[in-house]
């Protein structure tokens, strides 16, 4: 193979270097007007009084639009729980109360400040166990009149709760020699994306049209229209370049003010949130609380389980109610486990909406199951290595909804290569020192199956008349390199091309047929696919005119280096250039489309109820090691040493994935002891700011080993399967389990800031003088 | 308030509020869009520009005291038809994702191995502690520099 399996460089690399690439915050048009939001700077509260007269007579405004001004009607990607502008309360601090669009931003910005909001402000519901504690006020006392995309298990404030119930877990229970119980916490993580959610819309003619740079152009289009009640044809999504987004970008966010203003004024209108904006209204993965109990037999078998989960939706549910049905697939993580109950619900409060965030409730959900694993093990006094090898699924193991993993015997392949590079009864060997200065040094591993988004794409495949291939689809590239590495060289192996004679798109919904997004790992997987479904069509096309031209049969030709030729006559063959030029004077332009659609695994639908996400499509599976020093006056954590065994079915682009394994895992170091997001009692939060946030820098972070599985999926092209959001997923758990080995005490709390980690240390040594 | 600066080389006249940052002139008034903006607190790096040679945040600099001085975006690194050796290390490092950060990462390390050409790994990493890049954990750029470095004579010779 001449192109997969390369590591061609990424097509948008050098506009990117060069700064020449445009993101939608670099996006301007003639006579555009700027947009600033106004916002509640409360949790919870009535609306008393908004008066925008001020506002809209200050010289420069063109438009302040209100409640008053939009649809009543509420939407939401799952329930249809969310107005666009609050009308009688507010609900979590940040919720848009009205928009302003004016000459200038900062014109705007003066006019929001002449907005009259006057709140009787209420008490915020903001802990989950009183949120869901009987007779809590309700965040949305009318829930019950909000109509569901998707149907959902509702009550008082949860938003959707999935439960399974199977038999024998309490017999379980009845014959265990150990009962380990657990509890464990997981704060917020924001995405910071380094481009701010920004958008600019047009509106001509009846329809609207929105720049933006989005994960998901077709959802987007399909949301706006149901927020909006319009048609979606009457919307045109046009995607620019993606400045990091990282599961933030996926959903509906602030594309209708700037169009509702676009309407009003008859200009374009640009809105670009100001980072503290930004930060504390983004849908950041939600906080969660998780409690285990285990039911463990005398050699660390465990028998039964209650497994339940506690997620955070914030002020209204967005994804969250998916999310509860992650919880089914991960109470056991990658390890057998005998018959297991499951509640998960997603509850309301009064704080800003949560939302994706590569690796989703996985990363906290597996944080949970391998720190428990660690405490099993040290109850029942066996070494924690050996209790996953003993218990890591095999395969023709089922999951929780009784789908079967055929191949999950990789996650023993996995755990062998890791023992490979980093031989566990050699790094572990205990140290002795006294010296209560020196470093204090853990190890960790932890295991996890991950899923690749099944949501189906499509590609359409054009032969230009200079003989390279225009390669025209809504896939998307967030930066990972699926379309512009990816995509592209899948495209020049079907067709024996350099990977710079493939062109790529941007996405338009106008233009090109329904993708599925950039989420879960899908693109290179999924649209790869299509690309590969759609090169068969097209070459046939390309063959029959060729064979016409060469007088040659068809079963006599083949295509290599962009030319057709009659095969063994060296001589006697004609350029893709020549052939496209022929077609267009005899059958027309070439071109071929194909869409892709993953088949999904049978499940038992009875397995569970609040059920949305039932199965878990072309898992992929992988273990992590990490190796930390523990400063003991400081508190500061260094990771030393990151090992990633990772199945990848084929690398299409060795440092594409290299570069997906080591991101993910820095943001998953960044969740695991760095970024915090801690929530007053009064629902705001307290960091708001990259100054007070800490995410990881250059210094902090190791240069991750990566050792990549490759089992080819016969479904993937050229045997891909997803291999970008998972990285992220086991970060978490095996960091924490090597602090927790460092200092000889269970920390069952993410992020694990210095002070944290200080507390524990101190924890450990009283343990050790009891 | 008017005001005169010299660009990438090139002298622009503007008239702007006192108090303006350089990165709103840059980006509002110049259209030099390649230097972006994120956080306007000075903890990002995406801004980052050269000031007389050295990287500064440009969303913490009032642009009227930048009139004495030379000014280097983005723009104003590599050649009209093509980039830099070390952009270029970068690119097919793998040291670009999303992109965002790169314009102020490549003025950061364009900086850096100006002044000291033959950078070792911890220094590059220093360099690179005022530049946030959420996407590649780092280490594909740092092998850019090195990768760079390393292909230059005065740094084999230095090493060997």
């Amino acid at each position: 193979m001449s192109a997969v399996g390369t590591s061609a460089v990424r097509s948008d690399g050098p506009i990117k270097a060069r700064g020449q690439a445009r993101y939608t915050v670099d996006v301007g048009l003639p006579g555009m007007l700027h947009c600033v939001l106004a916002r509640s700077t409360v949790a919870a509260g009535r609306i008393v009084r908004l008066d925008v007269s001020k506002a809209r007579q200050l010289p420069g405004v063109h438009a302040v639009i209100t409640a008053a001004d939009a649809p009543m009607h509420r939407n939401g990607m799952l329930i249809r729980d969310q107005e666009l502008f609050a009308s009688t309360h507010v609900r979590y601090e940040g919720e848009p109360v009205a928009a302003v669009a004016a000459e200038t931003k900062a014109i705007a910005r003066r006019a929001v400040e002449l907005i009259e909001l006057e709140l009787e402000q209420m008490s915020p519901v903001v802990d989950l166990d009183d949120a869901v504690a009987a007779g809590a006020r309700l965040v949305h006392p009318e829930w019950q009149t909000f109509s569901m995309a998707i149907p959902c298990e509702r009550y008082d404030n949860v938003a959707n709760e999935l439960m399974a119930n199977p038999p024998g877990v309490d017999e379980a229970f009845a014959q265990a020699a150990h009962i380990v119980t657990d509890e464990y916490r997981a704060g917020r993580q924001y995405q910071a994306y380094l481009e701010p959610k920004a958008v600019v819309a047009e509106y001509e003619a009846g329809r609207y049209t929105i720049h933006v740079s989005h994960q998901f152009p077709f959802a987007l289009r399909d949301r706006f229209a149901d927020a909006l009640g319009i048609r979606s044809s009457d919307v045109r999504v046009v995607g620019h370049h993606i400045g990091g987004a990282f599961g933030g970008k996926l959903d509906l966010g602030i594309e209708p003010y700037a169009a509702l203003l676009a309407k009003a004024t008859g200009r374009p209108v640009k809105l670009v949130q100001e980072r503290t904006e930004d930060f504390i209204t983004c849908p950041s993965r939600e906080n969660a609380i998780i409690r285990i109990r285990s039911a463990v037999d005398a050699e660390g078998q465990v028998l039964g389980r209650d497994f339940d989960v506690l997620l955070d939706a914030g002020a209204f549910a967005g994804d969250t109610p998916f999310l509860v049905s992650i919880a089914l697939f991960m109470a056991n993580g990658a390890y057998r486990v005998g018959p297991t109950r499951v509640r998960a619900r997603a509850v309301y409060t009064n704080t800003a909406p949560t939302g994706a965030f590569r690796g989703v409730s996985g990363t906290y959900l597996v944080f949970a199951v391998e720190r428990h694993l660690d405490h099993i093990a040290e109850v029942v006094g066996v070494d924690r290595m050996a209790i996953r090898l003993a218990n890591v699924l095999r395969n023709g193991d089922p999951l929780l909804n009784g789908q079967r993993l055929d191949d999950a015997s990789i996650l023993g392949e996995a755990f062998a290569e890791i023992e490979r590079v980093a031989p566990w009864a050699q790094i572990t060997a205990p140290t002795t020192t006294t010296d209560p200065t020196v470093a204090l040094r853990g190890i960790g591993v932890a295991a996890a199956l991950w899923v690749t988004n099944p949501l189906p794409g499509e590609a359409t495949l054009r032969l230009g008349e200079d003989g390279t291939i225009h390669l025209i689809s809504a896939a998307n590239d967030n930066g990972s390199g699926a379309v512009t590495m990816g995509l592209r060289q899948i495209a020049a192996e079907e067709f024996g091309l350099d990977v710079n004679d493939v062109i790529t798109t941007m996405p338009d919904t106008d233009v090109q047929g329904f993708d599925g997004g950039s989420q879960g790992s899908r693109t290179t997987h999924v649209v790869g696919r299509a690309v590969h479904d759609s090169a068969i069509e097209l070459r046939r096309k390309i063959l029959d005119v060729a064979s016409k031209h060469l007088e040659a049969d068809v079963a006599d030709l083949e295509l290599v280096a962009g030319h057709v030729g009659v095969r063994g006559v060296p001589d006697r063959r004609v350029p893709l250039s020549q052939i496209a030029t022929l077609a267009r004077g005899t059958v027309g332009s070439l071109n071929a489309t194909a869409s892709y659609a993953p088949a999904l695994p049978a499940y038992d639908p009875s397995c569970a109820s609040g059920f949305i996400f039932s199965t878990f499509p072309n898992p992929t599976y992988h273990v992590h090691l990490a190796e930390v020093e523990v400063d003991p006056v400081t508190g500061n954590v260094s990771i030393v040493r990151y090992v990633v065994a990772q199945e990848v079915g084929k690398a299409i682009n060795p440092v594409g994935v290299y570069g997906q394994i080591q991101g993910g895992v820095t943001q998953g170091i960044g969740y695991a002891i760095y970024e915090g997001i801690d929530i007053g009692s009064d629902g705001r939060y307290q960091q708001r700011t990259l100054a007070s946030y800490r995410l990881p820098i250059a210094p902090d972070i190791p240069r991750v080993e990566a050792l990549l599985l490759e089992h080819p999926d016969p479904a993937g092209p050229f045997g891909a399967k997803g291999i970008a959001e998972p990285p992220i997923v086991p970060v978490a758990a095996a960091i924490a389990n090597a602090i927790s080995a460092a200092v000889g005490h269970q920390i069952n709390s993410l992020p694990i800031r210095p002070n944290d980690v200080l507390d524990a240390i101190e924890a450990g040594r009283a343990k050790l003088q009891q | 308030m008017d005001l005169s600066l010299c660009v990438n080389g090139r002298q622009y006249d503007v008239d702007v509020e006192s108090g303006t940052s350089l990165l709103d002139v840059l980006r509002d008034e110049i259209h030099l869009t390649g230097t972006k903006e994120s956080c306007v607190e000075g903890e990002c790096g995406t801004c980052t520009v050269l000031i007389d040679g050295r990287p500064h945040d440009a969303c913490l600099l009032a642009a009227h005291a930048m009139e004495d001085t030379e000014i280097t975006t983005i723009e104003g690194i590599g050649t009209a038809d093509a980039m830099s050796p070390l952009q270029a290390a970068i690119v097919g490092a793998g040291g670009v994702q999303c992109g965002f950060c790169t314009p102020g990462i490549v003025v950061t390390l364009t900086a850096l191995v100006a002044e000291a050409p033959c950078p070792t790994e911890d220094e590059i990493r220093m360099a690179l502690a005022g530049n946030i890049c959420r996407c590649t954990g780092y280490v594909q750029i740092i092998d850019a520099v090195l990768q760079h470095t390393s292909d230059l004579s005065t740094c084999a010779e230095s090493a060997s």
